[in-house]
């Protein structure tokens, strides 16, 4: 494995805002030659009014050139790489089509095609892409249960209403977030699930998904249905999750580290405090509208420009209970839900790092069996050569006479294994309690009974053994062939999408945190302005009689007004 | 001379007879009410409308514990107005004055000026006074509020502006000796004839409702009701909003702590979140600011306005309680009447001394009864008179605090609202400048 830096990517380092080395995750920053007025550049936001151009994933400030391909294997995948920003939309219909119940599916346009589904071929699409790539970041999709503390009563149209909207968003942001993935966008699984000419039942049941092995890490790890892959992959060892690692890769340990970090503050501080928001706009902006009904209330049993006073203040705080709904609105699809997105993207990338992990120690296990079967040989070929020596020496000692030594009646094929018997040393099999490496198993007792029924002629039973060994050796050799092989296109796999992952993660943040924002901006302006209005009206009510005049003010009445006047009324009694 | 007792115009250096003069019009937005009105305001209500005859701005300031470290202790405010009023002698008269001193002022104020709605004081006995904090500059700072409100209260009032007894609250430089003779030498005459004393109570309100009820006072009466409970509402569901602005103040502090944690994650991205951080806090402090100075206020005014309205709507009730009065008087004076007339038509031959006795008994009493009635039937008259004006200056008090309420409530929410949205509009081009390729 290269050496890697051993920076722990979350320590707090002013310094470490330009650097670019840290340790799983990057963000690629552009290079500084770029001129400033690039860097300034607003991708537009989407206009949330209109639900269709989905804010995630984000284009990021910039995007990267789209590699150029020229051979599509279908129309969706020559949609899906014209070159310009494609986006996915999709719709949600109530329908009773093939079956007694009504159900929820989901209309998907992708340009020209329009296709249907229900969620849950949604998860069947999810788990293959998952299977077929299991060194890539699959996208999450909603889960089951809703997500947040809304509490889905059945009954509840409105919750259901809502439920379906953010599984609708989701499910989009779930199939754009995979047709911008320079690989998964390839896939032609993928193209035809948005097909809507096509049936995906047969998609499921026919290759590469019919093709797919049971146990993936006895598969070639970039392309586990390959009919065509080397039978030593079933040899490989099974490893569990949890077994230790020799010599562990630094990188994916802070990867780990990392995940888990992240996954904890996501799911605890932030969405903690996010739904807890949520709840509290919620409730205050149910407030405003019953305190505008009430000075509506108010106003109409008052009269003259009181009246009006507090009626405009009452549309003040009506205003309030509105822009505070679109808030809310807008916090939901362009906060808490990428959010959540983000928590489950953590539990996605601890899986493949779990695969990676099981992928490594299946290359350190066939190794250390390697190893093992090396000094077995080297053993067997010691012994074989001791006897062989000591046969020479013997050998040249009876030229002479028959030995009287002779004594058993066991038959002698002439080989020199009988004049051994006496001088060998117990028999040199492996013991296959010692050394014994997990999964072979089978091999290790296929030797030991081997070794058990050749007893009898130790000189013949070690050069079984030695053969075998070397069949082993040679088996073992493949195997490790294999696993490097895979080890290494699984680490630089995993880690380029890690990268990857990385750049969307930082767009996705800069968008979300640009579009709250935006949002309390607009919710303030709004408010403002509404408050505007009812300062103007309130300043309609005149002042009240006891005041100090600047001037005195003449008028036709000829009533008396000012300190003059109210004197000489005084005197004048 | 009657009417005297209710319009206590002898504490008024006012030497006009009782009947006062008349104003046209209550809205004029230049001059104190004297302005006759043309076309917007609502029709004169004639000899019940309120008049001016100058101003009196006055206010409460600069507490000062006196005698500390004494178990005599107290805090003394300095009163202070600017007055055209010809009875005060200087136009900008001050002292320094004592709660006990305003308690004194109003408790007497509501003797000689029964009609008049005075502007109530804050509870005496708040639990700071039993813990011992009146001496908090908190406790202070509101009760020298509450103490500024009721003085204007006080000064906006035609008739209260022009007492004596406020005129020696702000000049005179003997107060105790005032407060004692104010006490031993009330300005009227007691507005309770005996004859009414002697009826025992429960004949008099046995009859809880007044008879003739004037439409003109029911509606009042209703819309001093209406005003109330709007206000009560308001006040319930604003203090509701206060509170759950409260706790969205910790939720965006909470929110920018998440935040920057989320920044030491990113290292790409830490400077910009921790900007973006700040800012959920700042807003999150503006949160509070509002809170504190619009909000608080508010709910204090609302409050203090319904306390007043309280008094109006006591005024109210004792104007039923005169017109009972003398409605009940009325009925017993007939029942003695036909009483006397049946002995009167029993003329029969035994008993003549004592019928004769009886009848003259009855007669005297007759009598007594007439004058109590009469005095009954003006002092009713009178006070729903006064009532009438009374209502339109409260209207008036009314209106002008509301103004001020919601006047300082919008300048409140603007100043929020406009503060907020430097706040992000600052923060927007922060985090648009990360650059990142996707």
């Amino acid at each position: 494995m290269d050496p890697y830096e051993t920076e722990n990517p979350f320590e707090e380092d002013t310094d470490r805002v330009q650097s670019e080395a840290s340790s799983a995750y990057r963000v690629n920053l552009s290079a500084p030659s770029s001129p400033p007025s690039q860097s300034s550049r607003i991708p537009s936001s989407p206009s949330l009014g209109s639900a269709s151009r989905p804010a995630f994933p984000s284009s990021g400030s910039h995007r990267q050139p789209q590699a150029y391909k020229s051979d599509f294997c279908c129309t969706r995948d020559q949609w899906l790489h014209s070159g310009e920003e494609v986006e996915i939309i999709t719709d949600a219909l109530k329908t009773s089509v093939n079956s007694s119940s009504t159900y929820i599916t989901y209309v998907i346009k992708s340009g020209t095609a329009e296709a249907q589904h229900r969620y849950s071929e949604f998860e069947s699409l999810r788990t293959s892409l998952a299977r077929l790539y299991p060194t890539l970041i699959i996208p999450p999709i909603p889960s089951k249960q809703t997500i947040g503390d809304y509490a889905v009563k059945q009954a509840k149209a409105k919750e259901d209403a809502a439920m379906i909207a953010r599984r609708k968003r989701m499910l989009q942001t779930f199939l754009n977030r995979i047709a911008r993935h320079p690989i998964l966008s390839n896939e032609h699984v993928f193209h035809r699930f948005l097909d809507g000419e096509v049936s995906w039942t047969e998609v499921l049941h026919s290759p590469p998904l019919s093709l797919l092995p049971t146990n993936i890490l006895k598969a070639p790890s970039h392309n586990p249905t390959d009919q065509n892959a080397s039978p030593g992959y079933t040899a490989l060892p099974n490893p569990s999750a949890t077994h230790a690692l020799r010599r562990p890769d630094q990188r994916f340990l802070d990867s780990e580290v990392f995940t888990n970090k992240f996954a904890a503050h996501l799911s605890g501080p932030m969405e903690k405090v996010t739904r807890r928001t949520m709840k509290r706009w919620s409730d205050s902006s149910h407030d405003h509208a019953e305190l505008g009904a009430a000075l509506n209330g108010f106003s109409l049993n008052e009269s003259g420009q009181l009246s009006s006073a507090i009626e405009k203040t009452g549309q003040a705080v009506d205003a309030t209970y509105m822009s505070t709904t679109l808030l809310l609105q807008e916090l939901e699809q362009n906060w808490a839900e990428p959010l959540h997105e983000y928590t489950q993207f953590a539990t996605i990338i601890k899986k493949l790092l779990v695969y990676r992990h099981q992928k490594h120690v299946q290359y350190e296990m066939t190794q250390e069996n390697l190893e093992a079967k090396r000094e077995q040989l080297e053993e067997l070929e010691k012994s074989e050569h001791a006897a062989r020596r000591l046969e020479e020496a013997l050998g040249r000692g009876r030229t002479s006479a028959d030995s009287p030594r002779t004594e058993d009646g066991t038959p002698s094929s002439g080989d020199n294994s009988r004049a051994d018997t006496g001088y060998l040393p117990p028999h040199p099999g492996p013991n296959p309690v010692r050394r014994r490496a997990p999964g072979m198993g089978f091999l290790s007792a296929l030797s030991y009974t081997l070794h058990g029924m050749m007893d009898v002629d130790p000189a013949t039973a070690r050069r079984n053994a030695i053969s075998k060994a070397r069949e082993q050796i040679s088996l073992l050799e493949d195997a490790l062939h294999l696993s490097a092989q895979d080890l290494k296109y699984s680490s630089s796999t995993i880690q380029a999408d890690l990268d990857r992952f990385q750049r969307q993660k930082v767009a996705d943040i800069r968008e979300m945190a640009i579009s709250m924002a935006k949002s309390h901006r607009d919710w303030c302006k709004k408010n403002l302005e509404a408050w505007e209005e009812a300062k103007r009206e309130v300043e309609k009510i005149p002042d009240h009689p006891n005041r100090m005049l600047e001037e005195i003010v003449e008028d036709s009445g000829g009533v008396a007004n000012g300190s003059r006047e109210s004197t000489s009324t005084i005197d004048g009694h | 001379m009657l009417g005297e007792d209710d319009d206590v115009f002898d504490s008024v250096t006012w030497e006009s007879p009782s009947a006062p003069t008349y104003d046209a019009g209550p809205s004029a937005p230049t001059g104190p009410g004297f302005r006759q009105s043309t076309a917007e305001s609502e029709p004169g209500h004639g000899p019940h409308d309120p008049k001016w005859e100058g101003y009196l701005i006055t206010s409460v300031k600069d507490p000062v514990k006196e005698l500390a470290d004494t178990k005599d202790a107290y805090v003394s405010y300095l009163v202070s107005a600017k007055t055209n009023l010809p009875i005060f002698s200087t136009p900008n008269p001050s002292a320094r004055r004592r709660f006990q001193d305003f308690v004194f002022l109003r408790n007497h104020l509501s003797k000689d000026f029964p009609a008049c709605v005075v502007p109530p004081l804050p509870d005496k006995h708040r639990l700071e006074y039993v813990t011992g904090d009146r001496f908090s500059p908190e406790f202070m700072e509101r009760r020298r509020a509450d103490l500024h409100r009721f003085l204007q209260r006080l000064s906006r009032h035609p008739t209260l502006q022009r007492s004596t007894l406020l005129r020696a609250f702000f000049e005179s430089t003997e107060w105790h000796v005032t407060m004692h003779q104010h006490v031993a030498h009330p300005p009227g005459p007691e507005h309770t004839t005996g004859v009414i004393d002697s009826i025992s109570d429960t004949l008099l309100n046995a009859f809880s409702r007044v008879r003739k009820p004037d439409e003109r006072f029911l509606a009042m009466r209703e819309g001093v009701d209406k005003f109330e409970e709007g206000i009560v509402l308001t006040e319930r569901l604003w203090s509701r909003i206060r509170n759950r602005t409260n706790d969205l103040t910790g939720d965006y502090h909470d929110m920018a702590v998440a935040v920057q944690g989320l920044g030491f994650l990113e290292s790409g991205i830490t400077d910009p979140l921790n900007h973006f951080s700040n800012t959920l806090l700042e807003f999150s402090a503006l949160l509070r600011h509002t809170t504190q100075t619009t909000t608080d206020p508010f709910l204090i005014h609302l409050h203090s306005l319904l306390q007043y309205s309280h008094a109006n709507r006591a005024v109210l009730k004792l104007r039923d309680q005169k017109q009972m009065d003398f409605e009940e008087l009325s009925d017993y004076l007939s029942g003695v009447t036909s009483e006397r007339d049946r002995v009167d038509a029993l003329r029969g031959a035994d008993d003549d001394r004592s019928r004769v006795e009886k009848m003259r008994k009855l007669d005297a009493k007759i009598k007594e009864l007439q004058d109590a009635v009469q005095t009954a039937h003006e002092t009713s008259d009178a006070f729903s008179d006064e009532t009438l004006r009374e209502q339109t200056v409260f209207q008036y008090a009314k209106e002008a605090e509301m103004k001020e309420m919601l006047g300082n409530l919008a300048d409140g929410q603007m100043e929020f609202y406009k503060a907020a949205m430097d706040e992000w509009d600052r923060i927007i081009p922060i985090i648009q400048r990360i650059r990142v390729d996707v």
